[in-house]
């Protein structure tokens, strides 16, 4: 498949640029269960080389997300003080590469595993300064007209109501039993719903520990934008402090700065005040979510439609943590 | 006395995430088989708890919606008997167990009967924690490095 992939992009990449290409490398990137993802090292006849990275629609996806949807989102933030990669092309059309795809330049920096603890050492501090910085900057980001017309069609207010309807009809679409934490936990968010902002932000939908590179103290890019919508920027806050992503060191989300630091950084960073139950909502509703993402996980390993060891772990490990955040937090609240 | 299946499956995942791994030069292949190792590890760790977790669990539903719900003890009769099933049937009955927890433990809401509903959490803490392999999660990072 690689090989053949490879040859087909060359030709594209060829006709793309109007000019003639030779590869140096094409390496598939471990990770990721919605695309697959290849660095590409490639030369032209005046040994000028250029690193590229393609993200292509996989056959079987756990989040069925168009190109178009990440490609916008990767549009609304060049040249801003959100770090991303230059977008080169985008194609919808499978006629070139056999799936949808998108193309852009490989930014300098590693994307660490955010299942490790001290994977940031010893620049977690200037590195948790720019991680909730950077969020905040993504909640007050005004984005272009036309950007923002094409993510309205899919958003319907109130934002709450709207993802969670999204992310349940998931869980009962997908899942293999019944699971009564994560209905209680269900029935919770619909019965005790957060305030409806009178303003709205871009989502990332899955800013985290892993998704962004850095080098050495300095973060390089914010990557992974499939999940891209319109909506309450406490949402991404919910995610990105849920302590999966620190989970042997609770008080330090993403393994970076301890909670209430964060905080602060992302309210100087917005201009946002945050009310605290409405970003346990939020923070309740990460864990339904990331469940979601876990049962369609396991539900294409179980049927055989996808394989790959991502799958069966995800339904395993982050699973069981997501059950066990939305316990503590209904019991809190009993 | 033949080697226990676990201990098949432990020598298996070893030797895929120490051997046979290292050997791979394709990134994404070396990833994906080290996490086959890891996967294979876990399940070895809880094959032999498997059956009489379930079994546990299962007692334990029954035992909950005895006391805190109003369904006749006759009913659950058949799901309430443990001799002689297999994994399938226990699991099987699992599933009929945790819909009527599920529908009860609604019911519990709506009256906002605050003891129940804290018995309710422990007992799903309970049936979390035995089937868990959260706490595993450090074989996985050994297998990426």
């Amino acid at each position: 498949m690689s090989q053949e992939l490879s040859s087909s992009f060359l030709d594209y990449y060829t006709e793309f640029s109007e000019r003639e290409y030779s590869l140096i490398s094409f390496e598939r990137v471990f990770g990721g269960a919605s695309r697959e993802t290849y660095k590409i090292h490639v030369k032209d006849k005046s040994e000028n080389e250029e690193k590229l990275i393609l993200r292509i629609s996989q056959d079987s996806s756990l989040i069925d997300t168009d190109q178009k949807t990440e490609y916008l989102a990767y549009s609304a933030f060049q040249d801003s003080k959100v770090p991303v990669p230059v977008m080169i092309d985008m194609s919808e059309e499978d006629n070139k590469l056999g799936a949808s795809f998108m193309l852009m330049r490989e930014l300098k920096g590693e994307a660490a595993t955010p299942f490790t603890p001290d994977v940031y050492s010893p620049h977690e501090e200037e590195l948790g300064n720019q991680f909730w910085s950077i969020l905040g900057n993504i909640a007050k980001h005004e984005i272009n007209d036309e950007i923002f017309e094409n993510f309205s069609k899919e958003t319907k207010k109130p934002f709450w109501k709207n993802e969670l309807d999204k992310w349940n009809k998931v869980i009962h679409e997908d899942s293999i039993g019944v699971e009564p934490i994560l209905e209680a936990g269900i029935r919770y968010l619909y019965k005790n719903p957060p305030r409806e902002k009178d303003f709205v932000s871009m989502v990332h939908g899955d800013y985290r520990s892993g998704n962004f590179l850095y080098l050495d103290n300095k973060i390089t890019g914010i990557l992974d934008w499939e999940m891209a919508h319109l909506g309450d920027p406490l949402e991404d806050l919910g995610w990105a402090l849920s302590p999966i992503w620190s989970w042997q060191d609770k008080d330090r989300p993403a393994y970076l700065v301890k909670r209430e630091d964060a905080l602060t950084i992302w309210k100087d960073s917005s201009g946002i005040e945050i009310n605290e139950s409405d970003l346990e909502w939020w923070e309740l509703f990460a864990a339904v979510k990331g469940m979601a993402i876990w049962i369609s996980a396991g539900h294409e390993f179980k049927s055989g439609k996808n394989t790959d060891p991502i799958n069966l772990f995800s339904a395993w490990i982050p699973g069981d943590i997501h059950l066990e955040i939305i316990l503590d937090i209904l019991e809190k609240n009993i | 006395m033949k080697p226990d299946i676990n201990i098949a499956l432990l020598n298996a995942a070893q030797e895929i995430i120490n051997r046979f791994s290292p050997l791979i030069e394709d990134e994404y292949e070396r990833s994906r088989l080290g996490s086959w190792g890891a996967l294979i590890l876990i399940s070895a760790m809880k094959l032999n708890d498997a059956s009489s977790s379930l079994r546990k669990e299962n007692m334990d539903i029954v035992d909950w919606l005895n006391k805190y719900s109003n369904i006749d003890e006759k009913d659950l009769d058949t799901l309430s008997s443990f001799n002689g099933k297999s994994l399938d049937q226990y699991d099987e009955d699992n599933q009929k167990l945790r819909a009527l927890l599920n529908s009860e433990i609604e019911k519990l809401e709506m009256l906002h009967d605050k003891d129940s509903l804290k018995q309710s959490i422990n007992l799903m803490r309970s049936m979390h924690k035995r089937r868990s392999v959260s706490d595993l999660i450090g074989l996985l990072q050994q297998s990426e490095n």
